[in-house]
């Protein structure tokens, strides 16, 4: 049933580096990404925004060459280069076509190994990451998003975004970024991933010549993998937006790490509840029967540490606390009662028929393969995965469901305008109203 | 570990093997077969968009798409998704100006059930007042997502209303608020009658599926749907624009922005292809002239040109639009002065050799990298089948790229980038206050 499958190579290079690939055929693209196994969560206090902006600061000049020399000769090639800093990872990734393969792993050996850190440059990129966040405020999303994180999490290493917000963006220095690198840009804490067309012999030549002899930095930050001691008091918290037609809601409370045994019987639960889009139960009250949202989700962010489970949402604001009331009565019904026996067969045939949809390109081989090395999965991890969906009994998943969601602890943010949703918001309790940050 | 194949990706050919069956009753079935994995796109795509609306229903082909998830005489709300995605499938639609597309990502065992589902809500879709009114307040709360509480969703409809006198694509695809609150369930079924039949439908069938195997399939639940043989509607042509239109539109935001739109061609013309190689040239990438000349050095958020590249470019001719977004605290108004001196550069001197060569080298690696997916290769050709009547583009699309010179690009740059063919928005930043005092967002 899974031969369809492409076999994974993976080695060790002399100075302790990772290398995992595999070989497709069906286009001629590769797909090349360094991994740092250390991101966001070790920013700084007051210097949020220090791993992602270090990424992409290794775009803008090596030793050897400018950031416009860099970006012609890739963008010569139809190549695209990313560096982005997440929460537990940093990667910088270089895809193209395969017969531009040396190059294209010379280039990113350059780029991660010999940033020049141009001073010039940093004045910039403080501009332009400054006006981006600032554009970010007119997006309700992700302002809600990010608001919800931060009440949530506090200053803990998880509260803050990853690509900085005002304050810190006006707070941060080119060596914050370089001592990021110097850091956390180690041999023994990084991985390449490879997936293209391209032969793994020849892929493990070309990493070895590339790779190998890099001394990097170190020692990196010790893993961040237990949950805070202090986490946000439960209740609702309002976000006055008076501009706004329609409310953000975010409802949420601490989940679980990648790790934890939960995590399949979790995402089948989540499937039902929030995640499985028209399937899910949340998306069927209060869309489908109700008509008050175009969209409506629940998450689990499986992450080294325990990472929010969060229901996002929005509704034109009169609606506001309707929708609060009915997600909650929602996640009580599937936490006291489990789901139904047809519900986690779906879930479970949904899990198995989708899964060879996420190996048909390059790209969604190469996401699996960073998941695996980043959580460290074990290689048989895609032979498994149908098996471990399969294996998720009825009680499993109810206690699961029983144990990992708390209806009755969750930290409810709107962010809308309160003329018109705050009134129906404190008949469910009080209300906290809350500023920007 | 090491393995005997030997890849040659510089011999590598884009060409997509695509099967074609007319059926009797207008119905065309394009098959790609595909073996490498146990899946396959299955598209089923209308030729309806907002093109087909009038005003008092704009808005109908997209809050129709939404209807035909709400049941059928056999099948519950949205039980069409949830049997499909209970097979592992992705279930989705969209709707653009000239069509409505719904695909089926899903395990190649399951093509039967897809094909029935799809026809049964051919068929049989059930619409009632009960399914019509909470789809339709769906409907109200995507626009206010899409449009309303977006930063540049409003904007961007101004630009299209200012920029059509006369041709449908002055209403956004979502339709207008007003349109949506009053339209109603007899609306919807005439619509449905009208266009939803087999001679306004193309089915693509895109990866592990067997060509002669999948047309009795079609065969088994289209065959017997009868044509209505509704003749086609007239087209309408846009009358060239004989001078620059400029509009304010104000709401709260961080940032000073334009938008600014020019007539360009439909995907039939030839011209869309350098029209998409000189957006790239402009804008697409780290080195291109807009991002060197004002994102790097802060001066702007964003400067871009936007055209969509063959086949997603619009039926007929469309806007190419130049988006400017100011910096905070820069001036727009000397942003726009170096926008406009910047492609009057262009129009003076044209494009290098190394820009051109980069630009094409970038389309061959997009083509090569959306190839891998089935579903996008079942889009390609099914969207250059409804629009141009010629699927076959498909295979020609690298070769009419790499044909483009210097000159075409300086040939169009020089006839669509014009000051009388142009309509800009400008959106100007007020602050709450101001912006309720201005009335109602909507």
């Amino acid at each position: 049933m899974t031969n369809y499958i492409p076999d994974i190579y993976q080695s060790s290079l002399p100075n302790a580096m990772t290398l995992v690939g595999m070989e497709y055929d069906r286009v001629p693209w590769v797909s090349l990404t360094f991994l740092a196994r250390r991101g966001a969560e070790t920013d700084p206090p007051g210097k949020a925004g220090a791993a992602d902006w270090a990424a992409e600061f290794l775009t803008l000049g090596t030793a050897r060459r400018n950031q416009l020399e860099l970006a012609t000769d890739i963008e010569s090639r139809g190549a695209a280069l990313k560096a982005r800093g997440g929460f537990d990872a940093v990667m910088v990734s270089l895809e193209g076509l395969a017969e531009d393969f040396p190059q294209l792993m010379a280039t990113l050996a350059e780029i991660v190994q010999t940033p020049a850190f141009p001073e010039d440059e940093f004045p910039l990129l403080k501009e332009r990451r400054r006006a981006d966040l600032v554009h970010l405020l007119d997006e309700p999303r992700e302002m809600a998003n990010i608001r919800f994180l931060k009440l949530f999490f506090g200053d803990s290493p998880y509260g803050h975004p990853a690509q900085g917000d005002l304050q810190s963006a006006a707070a941060l220095e080119l060596n914050d970024l370089q001592e990021f690198y110097r850091r956390e840009f180690a041999p023994q804490t990084a991985s390449l991933v490879v997936v293209g067309m391209v032969e793994a012999a020849q892929v493990e030549d070309e990493a070895a010549r590339n790779f190998g002899a890099w001394a990097g930095g170190g020692p990196p930050s010790l893993p961040y993998v237990s949950a805070p001691d202090k986490l946000c008091t439960p209740g609702i918290y309002l976000w006055d937006r008076p501009e706004l037609t329609q409310s953000e809601i975010r409802l949420g409370h601490l989940g679980v790490p990648r790790s934890h045994p939960d995590f399949f019987a979790l995402k089948l639960v989540n499937y039902i509840l929030g995640g499985g889009g028209f399937s899910s139960r949340l998306m069927t009250r209060i869309r489908s029967d109700l008509g008050l949202t175009y969209g409506i989700r629940s998450q689990f962010h499986f992450r080294r540490a325990p990472g929010p489970f969060v229901v996002s949402t929005f509704t034109p604001a009169a609606h506001t606390a309707q929708v609060v009331k009915e997600i909650t009565e929602v996640m009580t019904e599937v936490s006291r009662a489990g789901v139904a026996p047809q519900e986690l067969a779906e879930a479970q045939s949904y899990h198995v028929g989708h899964f060879p949809l996420g190996l048909e390109t390059p790209q969604g081989l190469a996401r699996q393969l960073l998941a695996m090395d980043l959580y460290e999965l074990g290689r048989g991890y895609l032979k498994k995965y149908c098996d471990e969906i399969r294996t998720i009994t009825q009680e499993t998943a109810a206690r699961a469901a029983q144990v990992h969601l708390r209806p009755q602890s969750l930290v409810i943010l709107v962010m809308g305008p309160a003329s018109q949703c705050a009134a129906g918001l404190r008949e469910l309790g009080p209300v906290t109203v809350i500023e920007e940050s | 570990m090491t393995d005997t194949r030997k890849f040659n990706p510089a011999a590598w050919q884009p060409e997509i093997e695509m099967v074609r069956f007319d059926f009797p009753n207008g119905l065309v079935l394009f098959v790609l077969p595909d073996k490498r994995l146990p899946i396959l796109s299955l598209q089923v795509h209308y030729r309806v968009g907002s093109r087909h609306e009038l005003p008092g229903i704009t808005g109908i082909s997209h809050l129709f798409e939404h209807m035909m998830f709400r049941g059928t005489e056999t099948l519950g709300p949205e039980e069409f998704s949830r049997i499909l995605q209970a097979k592992g499938g992705e279930i989705n639609a969209f709707t653009t100006k000239d069509h409505t597309s719904y695909f089926e990502n899903l395990p190649g065992e399951h093509l039967e059930l897809g094909l029935s589902l799809e026809a049964d809500r051919l068929k049989n879709l059930k619409l009632d007042d009960e399914t019509f009114q909470p789809e339709r307040q769906v409907v109200i709360s995507e626009r206010k997502l899409r449009s309303v509480d977006s930063p540049f969703g409003l904007v961007l409809e101004e630009l299209y209303t200012a920029a059509y006198t006369q041709h449908p694509y002055q209403w956004p695809v979502i339709g207008w608020n007003q349109d949506l609150q009053r339209m109603t369930l007899e609306d919807c079924r005439k619509y449905y009658r009208e266009h939803y039949h087999p001679g306004n439908l193309t089915i693509v069938i895109s990866g592990d599926a067997d060509p002669q195997a999948a047309r009795d399939l079609v065969e088994k639940y289209f065959g017997d749907i009868p044509p209505p043989g509704l003749p086609p509607a007239a087209p309408v042509l846009e009358p060239p624009q004989r001078g620059e239109r400029r509009v304010i539109f104000k709401k709260v935001s961080q940032l000073e922005s334009l938008f600014a739109g020019f007539h360009i061609v439909g995907l039939d013309h030839q011209d869309i292809y350098p029209l998409n190689l000189l957006s790239l040239i402009m804008s697409g990438g780290k080195s291109s002239r807009f991002y060197q000349e004002f994102v790097r050095p802060g001066k702007a958020v964003e400067v871009s040109v936007e055209i969509a590249p063959p086949p997603w470019a619009a039926q007929d001719p469309d806007l190419l639009v130049i988006a400017a977004i100011a910096a905070p605290g820069r001036p727009l108004a000397e942003l726009e002065k170096e926008v406009w001196a910047a492609v009057d550069r262009l129009l003076a001197d044209g494009v290098t050799p190394e820009e051109l060569a980069r630009a094409q080298k970038l389309m061959r690696a997009q083509g090569a990298r959306s190839l891998a997916h089935n579903f996008f290769r079942g889009l390609l050709v099914g969207l250059f089948h409804m629009k141009t009547g010629d699927a076959g583009r498909v295979n020609r699309l690298l070769a009419s790229f790499e044909a483009v010179t210097a000159d075409d690009i300086l040939r169009v740059a020089r006839q669509y980038l014009r000051e009388d063919n142009r309509t800009v928005v400008v959106l100007k930043p007020v602050s709450p206050e101001e912006s309720r005092a201005l009335g109602e967002l909507a």
